[in-house]
């Protein structure tokens, strides 16, 4: 008897949960509202790089355009679709945002299936998804791939890197890697060609720090992982016990392991700055652990989204959908329309000051201490840390970026594995 | 009046879920959220409109399978948690077949299903047979054996069956080798039934029929099933077998029975857990296979319905993850205490 008053009040209950939690009167006539959705990756938030660049475009649109942000994070790649799906079926979401490679699939999928929405994917490939599966379609004109130019950035971390090694005299800079996808190529390559174009320009400039190329000089390690920061601290830790000046992080949250084995260094030694240092990627991470990243590649992940967010806003999406062929390329001195849009470049001191008050948010997110020290403190270390670099080596770093920007120079862009190949025969 | 006719174990389901509720809704108001709100979201997310359903049960197929493989071996007195290792094979046999072999249509799908069915259940032979043969804890070995798949099927799905020009990935499936989608709005395809049907045959194997009369008696009184002239080794391979079997076919169903990929992460990210899932499932499913049906249904319920906790009523991700917990640990405590008193009454 008691046992059937547990089901009637159990039932009830159930069937009183289906009543839909949306069907309430609509606000009267207000401005129609505009939501962006972002969908992560399986990392999700708190990475202090990818995704949390995107999530940070996301606020910045919020602010700037009175727009709302609905955040998904997917747990597991099933939830891709499911996820991508339940954002396009929100009447008041204008604009889906997918955030890394591994979701084109998916965003060609769902994109073809709600016309009337806008969908961008962050890395992603989707439209050539398209082009090879439904070519009548290409391009489909509510999806926008954004890609970057991380091999133009990280050429530059690795002269970077290579005329620190000249400087301090050390054998080897390294890169921790996360899973092998061709998007990694791109760094990788990059990495190990601006470290060889690095030690031409000291053979021509500073012949008496000068040494040769081999392809032996650039430690590299796949770790296999976005999320494992256990594996980043290994990796990192085998390439400063062989004495590498400077280790860049090319595996998001992993950072915070390659962090750690600097960390390990330091207090061992005693050391207030680098060498050893770090290379940040991603967003500007060189208050992590001010005086030991002595620069971040940054990837403006932020901007694609706010960019897309704008054009959405201003019923220029398509157009531009259209001009560009569903591929949007920002990188150095990319222009869209004649308008000069980037998204890569070597983190400055002037930048610190943004990336800060993202660590102070992840501080209010989690109730946890994430900066290390009070921004101003930080601030100072950082720029205490660049002055003691000999100018020379910011110099040179900025002759490449203008070599770079004017075409005078090619970055290698390896996507294919014959490519992959091929480069690391010549750059080891 | 007359009494529903429920069966016992239905009632304890019910009530510890309404507990579960609870706790998850304590826990939501700590954090300030509404509970009602985003309970409410997580249902109707899960089952409010055909597509969803479907879109929930794309999440039971691969569980209803993953928890017989842990059932199965409950029922034969073995903890066989190998379901994971048994269920990445699965994948990687059926990505073989259906991604570079080329065979007529419906004889095509046939051998992937077959193949990914094959290997997990070569998967569980190692684990068998040290049980059968050396006594060694099937805990052990089978843990052991998780491992080595893991990395075994990371390897071969990088080094054999990678895409050209995409490394993140295996060849997908040839579309002679797809289960038919059943709308284009939702996930699931025609693998579900063949999942379905796996979990009816064996439920009819272990209730219909004297060897799986054997099978449970060896499970439930070891000492009487020896008494009445039971093997014990041919109990162990038998179970070990139907449990490879169903989580081969779990893998399979996640190439050859899912879009958009239709293939294999190289990280095995579209794969991995279900085979760990499954021991919860079939915890929840009371160590049964038509309970496990309905226990996978729940957990694809919580796994689709909890994004709409998150979208709907803004509830954090991670803490609907804790939710989904907090329920289904209290759904699985009766039959937790079930198998620890059985444990400690040996």
């Amino acid at each position: 008897m008691k046992s059937r008053l547990w089901l009637v009040a159990l039932v009830t209950a159930f069937v009183m949960l289906l009543i839909p939690p949306y069907a309430q009167t609509p606000a009267p006539a207000a401005a129609k509202p505009f939501k962006i959705a972002v969908v992560s990756d399986v990392g999700g938030r708190g990475d202090l790089s990818f995704n949390d660049m995107a999530f940070k475009g996301g606020e910045d649109a919020e602010r700037d355009f009175g727009v709302r942000m609905v955040e998904l994070v997917s747990k597991v790649e099933a939830d891709y679709v499911p996820n991508l799906t339940t954002a396009a079926r929100d009447p008041d979401v204008q604009l889906i945002v997918g955030v890394g490679f591994l979701l084109s699939d998916a965003l060609a999928q769902v994109a073809r299936k709600f016309p009337n929405k806008n969908f961008v994917g962050i890395d992603t490939f989707s439209q050539f998804i398209v082009k090879d599966k439904f070519p009548a379609q290409y391009p489909l004109l509510n999806l926008m791939d954004i890609v970057y130019e991380e091999h133009k950035g990280s050429a530059l971390v690795g002269a970077l890197g290579t005329l620190l090694a000249a400087q301090y005299n050390k054998p080897f800079i390294g890169g921790v890697f996360g899973i092998e996808i061709p998007v990694l190529w791109k760094f990788e390559i990059g990495y190990k060609w601006g470290a060889r174009w690095a030690t031409e320009w000291l053979a021509k400039n500073k012949p008496d720090k000068a040494f040769k190329y081999n392809t032996g000089f650039v430690l590299w390690t796949y770790t296999g992982t976005f999320s494992d920061i256990p594996k980043g601290y290994a990796a990192a830790k085998a390439m400063y016990a062989k004495d590498a000046v400077a280790v860049y992080n090319i595996a998001g949250p992993l950072g915070l392991g390659i962090n750690q084995a600097v960390q390990e260094i330091a207090r061992a030694r005693g050391l207030k700055t680098g060498p050893p240092f770090w290379i940040g990627v991603d967003a500007n991470q060189d208050w992590i652990n001010p005086g030991f990243i002595i620069a971040s590649m940054m990837k403006r992940v932020d901007k694609g989204v706010y960019f897309a967010t704008k054009s959405v806003k201003d019923g220029k999406f398509r157009g531009v959908v259209k001009q560009i062929n569903g591929t949007l390329v920002l990188g150095l001195g990319t222009k869209v329309a004649g308008e000069l849009t980037e998204g890569i470049s070597v983190s400055t001191l002037a930048d610190l000051n943004e990336f800060v008050s993202m660590g102070q948010n992840a501080e209010k997110l989690t109730g946890k201490k994430v900066l290390p020290a009070s921004p101003a403190d930080i601030r100072a270390r950082v720029k205490a840390m660049r002055d003691a670099q000999p100018p020379w080596v910011w110099s040179a770093v900025a002759e490449l970026e203008k070599l770079i920007r004017d075409g005078k120079v090619q970055v290698p862009f390896v996507f294919t594995k014959p490519d992959i190949e091929k480069w690391r025969k010549e750059l080891g | 009046m007359k009494r529903l006719p429920l069966p016992r174990p239905l009632i304890e389901s019910l009530v510890t879920i309404s507990i579960g509720l609870v706790a998850g809704a304590l826990l939501m108001l700590l954090f300030d959220y509404n509970p009602v709100q985003a309970y409410r979201a997580l249902f109707v997310g899960a089952f409010g409109s055909l597509e969803d359903i479907l879109e929930t049960l794309a999440f039971a197929t691969p569980l209803m399978l993953t928890a017989l493989t842990f059932a199965v071996g409950v029922r034969g007195g073995l903890f066989n948690i190998g379901a994971e290792g048994q269920m990445y094979l699965g994948a990687i046999g059926a990505t073989f077949v259906a991604g570079l072999l080329p065979l007529p249509p419906g004889l095509h799908l046939a051998a992937a299903t077959a193949a990914g069915m094959l290997f997990g259940a070569l998967w569980a032979v190692p684990p068998a047979l040290l049980k059968a043969w050396r006594g060694v804890h099937e805990v052990i070995s089978t843990i052991m054996c998780n491992w080595i798949a893991f990395y075994l099927a990371t390897y071969l799905a990088i080094n054999f069956l990678a895409e050209p020009g995409r490394a993140e990935r295996t060849a997908p499936a040839l579309v002679t080798a797809r289960y038919p989608v059943l709308t284009e709005d939702a996930s699931l395809t025609a693998a579900i039934f063949v999942a379905l049907a796996f979990c009816l045959v064996v439920y009819l194997y272990l209730w219909g029929t004297r060897a799986g009369y054997e099978l449970r008696l060896a499970g439930e009184n070891p000492d009487a099933a020896r008494y009445a002239g039971v093997k014990g080794g041919k109990v162990i391979l038998l179970s070990f077998a139907i449990g490879g079997l169903a989580a081969g076919l779990a893998g399979a169903t996640q190439i050859i029975g899912r879009p958009p990929a239709w293939s294999l992460y190289a990280t095995l990210g579209n794969v991995i857990t279900l085979g760990f899932d499954g021991i919860g499932v079939a915890l929840v499913g009371r160590n049964h296979p038509i309970g496990g049906v309905l226990a996978a249904v729940l957990f694809g319920a919580l796994a689709h319905g909890g994004r709409f906790m998150e979208y709907h009523a803004g509830v954090l991700s991670e803490l609907v993850r804790a939710i989904n917990g907090l329920i289904v640990i209290t759904l699985a405590v009766p039959e937790l205490w079930m198998l620890a008193r059985r444990r400690f009454s040996r």
